[in-house]
């Protein structure tokens, strides 16, 4: 077991993966996206080496060397509580309902996409904390009312429609860096907002419109080549 | 078997018969014998010998009968002659001995064909689990390259998982045996699965996706289904125009749940349209554009047949193309 990262408030992610190569760079990812992973490299005592650490989460391969993951599960969820992500690449029903039934979280299939890998983390880190998710953000002078879809300033508050919602909470999640509109795209996917380029652009004048009633309206910049920044 | 079948199969030997007959006539009629009882023997033996070939064409109908009647109780027919018990002409008995040996030596045939596809099966998906980890691994390493290169890379990985997904349901298409598992489905998952697993295709071809009406329950195989939907999309991505949008809109008729899947691409000229189901069918489009393999729709109908899936095409060259899908209803799916 080896501990990469540090920090005390960072939720603790465990990887049980015998691939090397998805293993490390796995952890990689986690420890940008601010978790702390924690790397399993010896497959013989799985469980004691959960009790010791207490992650918060496991990514659970299901073909392991030695035991499956099947009954890896079975064996954590009779002692600790502790949720458990599912990461195989057999993709058979049979797989995910039994998965689902001892007691997994969730269950992804290889080879997933990064950003609906952290979508899911995420998800199931919520529910197992109890967190419910932010219903309003404040940056930049502007705040946003998630579960009213509204965004409010010193010059009052308008209605936001899904998408514009969407996109403005995107830039405010990162807020002062650079959005190029690719990445903007890919985060509006990973919502279900499957939108084109042209779509993006008339949404963002229609958000620009509203942020200008409400006395905000050059708030978001366009860089050009860039992105847009807020 | 009719009776003038059996007759011209039998010519010959009534032929014989009957100029033996004459023979015998003439030999009597040269040594002596009165010509009126010759008349009488003659008019004696004609009704017995078409007594004793009547008699045997019943015979052989019958038994024919009864053949034909084993035969179609059958499953397998190849096995026919394991199932015909003793006959008493020495004849017949040997004849499906024979007939038996060949049989076996067909049985042990398929038996060892149908392994050899079972385990070639096997080794298909062992290999599809085994490339997903590198596949798996290149993504995650790609995601540490500056923002074009991943683009491009991520744009080779998908291609290279949609061949691979699509190896994978292949081999699962052609082997008989069932392992999709029926349950309760949401067809927004399978629509946003379907999606989610195309996203990189659709995104660099620059698709807007819209959904309509898809809080419908449907009974079908999760997987299956969004793979299904994953070919239409890439397809629909593939032969796109200028400002490609797809529309994705479900609809409940009766008890069944229709879900459409229309795009404003170069559509399908209506002379190739009843056969593009067909395997390795590629169409002008896909001979135009190149990198068509003609498997995508072929695959789709096989595995909505196994589904119970109804599937419909529609088209309109150069404006659009719409396929339908049509999940039954619960009920319809028991008996299958």
């Amino acid at each position: 077991m080896s501990r990469t990262g540090t920090g005390l408030t960072m939720q603790k992610v465990m990887i049980v993966e015998d691939d090397g190569a998805i293993r490390d760079e796995l952890a990689l990812l986690l420890e940008n996206e601010g978790y702390c992973p924690l790397v399993v490299t010896d497959f013989t005592d799985i469980e004691g080496q959960v009790r010791k650490e207490a992650p918060d989460l496991i990514l659970l391969d299901i073909c392991l060397p030695g035991q499956d993951g099947f009954a890896l599960c079975a064996g954590l969820r009779r002692g600790v509580g502790v949720s458990v992500i599912f990461v195989t690449s057999r993709d058979s029903g049979q797989d995910e309902v039994r998965a689902l039934s001892l007691g997994g979280d969730d269950y992804i299939t290889k080879p997933y996409s990064v950003p609906v890998l952290l979508a899911r983390i995420r998800a199931v880190l919520r529910r197992s904390s109890g967190q419910e998710k932010p219903e309003e953000k404040e940056t930049a002078g502007l705040r946003l009312n998630l579960a009213r879809g509204t965004v409010s300033a010193e010059g009052g508050t308008v209605v936001l429609s899904r998408n514009e919602l969407q996109i403005l909470s995107c830039l405010m999640d990162q807020a002062g860096r650079i959005v190029s509109r690719a990445d903007l795209i890919e985060e509006l996917w990973d919502k279900r907002i499957y939108i084109d380029d042209n779509t993006l652009s008339v949404n963002m004048t229609r958000l620009r419109g509203k942020l200008a009633e409400i006395g905000r309206p050059d708030c978001i910049q366009t860089r050009r080549g860039m992105g847009y920044q807020l | 078997m009719t009776l003038g079948e059996f007759l011209s199969d039998r010519l010959g030997r009534i032929f014989m018969v009957a100029a033996c007959a004459g023979g015998a006539a003439l030999f009597l009629l040269a040594t002596g014998t009165q010509p009126g009882i010759i008349v009488i023997l003659l008019l004696v033996f004609l009704p017995v010998l078409c007594m004793v070939q009547m008699c045997d064409f019943f015979r052989c109908r019958a038994h024919l009968k009864e053949l034909a009647h084993v035969m179609e109780g059958l499953d397998r027919k190849y096995l026919f002659f394991e199932c015909v018990s003793g006959s008493r002409s020495l004849y017949e008995r040997r004849l499906f001995d024979l007939c038996r040996q060949a049989g076996q030596s067909m049985t042990a045939a398929v038996s060892e064909a149908q392994a050899a596809k079972r385990e070639y099966r096997e080794y298909v998906e062992g290999w599809v689990h085994e490339i997903k980890a590198p596949i798996t691994a290149a993504g995650l390493i790609c995601r540490n390259t500056d923002s074009e290169i991943r683009r491009r890379l991520s744009g080779e990985l998908s291609q290279i998982e949609a061949h691979v997904e699509r190896a994978l349901f292949y081999a699962r298409a052609e082997s008989p045996e069932k392992d999709f598992l029926i349950r309760q489905a949401e067809l927004e998952e399978i629509v946003s699965r379907a999606v989610e697993q195309h996203r990189t295709l659709l995104i660099q071809s620059g698709v807007r996706v819209e959904t309509s009406g898809l809080e419908e329950t449907v009974f079908t195989d999760g997987k299956w289904a969004a793979f299904i939907l994953g070919q239409l999309l890439q397809n629909a991505a593939r032969y796109r125009r200028e400002e490609p949008v797809i529309t994705l809109s479900a609809m409940r008729n009766g008890r069944e749940v229709q879900l459409t899947v229309r795009d404003n691409g170069m559509g399908i000229p209506s002379y190739e349209l009843p056969r593009v189901f067909e395997r390795g069918f590629t169409g002008s489009n896909g001979r135009a554009r190149g990198g068509s393999t003609g498997m995508g729709l072929y695959l789709c109908r096989k595995l909505a047949d196994c589904l119970g899936i109804g599937l419909q095409i529609a088209s309109a060259e150069g404006r659009e193309t719409a396929v339908t899908l049509i999940f039954p209803a619960k009920g319809n799916l028991t008996e299958s």
